[in-house]
């Protein structure tokens, strides 16, 4: 197992390696660092350009190879990512912004698992019926939503919803506000921050799980075990819950594990909405300011998480599944 | 002829009657078995309606006002929805009536341009990986984990933002580096068991060369997965450009698209909220419709399918 997993991992190094680079690459076809610097009062020469843009390894006066070289070797050797045309240190970028987007992301994610699956069992074990009909018109509605829609709809409702009371209970920008203390204030603090871009997220999010659980769990009903099952004694609730669903939950676990990417993804949309100060927003700063290597940083931390995302999936199918064995 | 043909009813008569262009019969009763089946899914019946009412207000939409998505009424800037203006104006004063049908227009030819591509894309290269097996197969799949890893998003606002957001280069790259790979690796499992059959087999004793069998043999038993993909991938590609011209890193100005329009609203939600409202309501009607008419082409052309009920 640890073998097997080894091996994956070495193989989405590799990928992870060749696609990073092929992104500095691309970046330095598309962006160009220089360009910040026109247009300025008072002009600069371009000596002066160069003599900013050299030391952080940004001057296309140096080929291509060597600063890739320079580039690459400072990552190999010294985990050193470069810097921005302005000098923001890229590491300690990717270091915080982490955390803020993952703070969205994370309970996100668990809530959207969580709610598609709890749905999908429910509506699949009441086929055809009021509910099953009401969840399914719902989720295929909420599922076609635009995320933009979605969140700039809850942004409305919450401007009315703090109208309404006179307070502001939700706020529709930022991440935190400055000076609160405590730990009960901050904890509330945090909970009117996250509350509705985790609703946006939410929201467009459960709906694909909703609907692969309903259909797995539905196929997995009507299998002979099942049936069997219920011929020993179980009622059918028990034998959902203790037969059907472990099965199906396989493929279920898959797909969350291959979503974590996108829910990154989905996040630099809600992130711009509201004002969080996450990767999302970073990506959109990066490709505005010729930011090279921030760029090529996000693409490296966006192919790690799929690759992440990948052997959890691998993890998942062989603890699940009885029937897979990797030696 | 014309009669729809209940096969229950008729089964008989067309037992007695061999002769009797059953061909010519058997095909009429294929379509007339599809549109019912798609009938009986109200839903998608409805969003069938919606779908050719929005195409019919991006076609129709731009002439039925007397301003240009471009011109500017100065005596109108940031105005609410009105007799003159329909749908309000933004602070420019541009008519946002004509904004959103252009808008959509956009939205539209790029989606349908990015689905045609990808389908066909994907199609052929997911099936030929599927068919020829060995090295081939290995490439390709080997390409697709690869894309999978590549950050396409980034590739894709990186390179439209520095094309100035023409909307043939946004297309292009949606297909070529954000859409096929995907699409292509659900339809390789399924051509994976079509190779197997003895159809294909016969064809391939018969001495037809291997891409001919692809296109003829294989790719035509996947065609109702195709339609269905086809229809989602409307969607998809919508999400994809509104969300891409939302960052701005999309279609540009004075081109407009549904999600430049709801990015630009977005700063005024509170002040304008019609400028929101009007593109929004737009992009949220495309694509569910879509979406119920993709349910209900499953229904109809998939035969394990089990929503279909009788016939």
């Amino acid at each position: 197992m640890v073998k097997y997993l080894i091996r994956r991992f070495l193989g989405w190094l590799l990928m992870i390696v060749v696609a990073t680079n092929l992104t500095y690459f691309l970046a330095w076809g598309y962006l160009d660092p220089r360009s910040n610097y026109v247009g300025r009062r008072p002009p600069l020469s371009e000596q002066q350009i160069v003599q900013q843009l050299l030391p952080r390894n940004l001057s296309d006066t140096v080929p291509l190879v060597e600063r890739w070289w320079n580039w690459f070797t400072a990552i190999v050797t010294r985990w050193d990512w470069g810097v921005s045309p302005v000098g923001q240190v890229v590491n300690e970028q990717v270091a915080f912004r982490m955390w803020v987007s993952a703070e969205l992301v994370l309970g996100a994610t668990i809530l959207t698992t969580v709610l598609g699956i709890a749905l999908g069992v429910y509506t699949a074990s009441r086929q055809y019926r009021l509910a099953d009909r009401v969840g399914q018109a719902t989720s295929i509605v909420t599922m076609n939503i635009n995320i933009v829609v979605a969140a700039l709809g809850i942004v409305l409702l919450a401007i009315a919803l703090n109208n309404a009371v006179g307070k502001r209970i939700f706020y529709v920008t930022g991440s935190g506000s400055r000076g609160v203390e405590g730990f009960f204030p901050k904890l509330i603090d945090i909970l009117q921050h996250l509350t509705l871009p985790t609703i946006a997220l939410v929201l467009i999010g459960y709906s694909g799980i909703h609907f692969l659980q309903r259909s797995l769990l539905l196929d997995n009903i009507k299998a002979d075990y099942v049936r069997t099952a219920r011929a020993k004694g179980l009622t059918k609730q028990q034998a959902i819950r203790k037969h059907a669903l472990r099965t199906s939950l396989i493929p279920v676990a898959t797909q969350v594990a291959f979503t974590i990417p996108t829910v990154f993804t989905g996040a630099v949309l809600t992130e711009t909405i509201f004002a969080w100060n996450g990767m999302g927003r970073y990506f959109i700063e990066t490709i505005s300011n010729n930011d090279i290597h921030g760029t090529v940083a996000i693409a490296a931390f966006g192919a790690f998480l799929t690759a992440i995302g990948a052997l959890l999936s691998d993890i998942a199918v062989v603890v699940l599944d009885p029937r897979v064995r990797v030696s | 002829m014309s009669d729809m043909i209940d096969p229950q009813v008729h089964e008989k008569e067309l037992e007695f009657e061999p002769g009797n262009e059953p061909a010519a019969r058997k095909r009429m009763s294929k379509w007339t078995l599809y549109s019912r089946r798609f009938l009986r899914n109200k839903p998608a019946v409805v969003g069938i309606f919606i779908f050719l009412l929005l195409v019919a207000f991006a076609i129709v939409g731009p002439m039925m006002t007397e301003y240009d998505h471009i011109d500017m009424d100065f005596l109108n800037l940031s105005t609410g929805p009105s007799a003159e203006h329909w749908f309000g104006t933004n602070a420019s004063g541009n008519d946002n009536f004509a904004q959103v049908s252009i808008g959509l227009q956009r939205s539209l030819m790029i989606a349908v341009t990015v689905s045609v591509g990808v389908t066909a894309l994907s199609a052929v290269i997911g099936t030929a990986a599927a068919y020829f097996g060995g090295w081939t197969e290995r490439t390709i799949l080997l390409i697709i984990h690869f894309l999978m890893v590549v950050p396409s998003f980034l590739i894709l606002a990186m390179i439209s933002n520095d094309s100035g957001g023409d909307w043939r280069v946004i297309a292009f790259l949606m297909i070529f580096v954000v859409g096929w790979f995907f699409p292509a690796r659900v339809i390789w499992t399924m051509a994976l068991s079509l190779r197997e059959r003895e159809y294909v087999h016969a064809a391939r004793y018969m001495g037809v060369r291997g891409f001919r069998i692809v296109l003829r043999h294989l790719l035509p038993n996947i065609g109702s997965l195709l339609v269905i993909n086809f229809t989602l991938g409307i969607v998809s590609a919508v999400m994809t450009e509104t969300g891409l011209s939302f960052l701005g890193f999309g279609v540009k100005i004075p081109d407009v698209s549904l999600g430049a329009l709801i990015g630009s609203g977005a700063n005024t939600i509170t002040s304008a909220p019609w400028l929101f409202y009007f593109p929004a309501a737009a992009l949220t009607l495309l694509t569910v419709s879509m979406a119920l008419v993709a349910d209900g082409l499953r229904d109809a052309l998939d035969p394990t399918s089990a929503a279909g009920g009788r016939a």
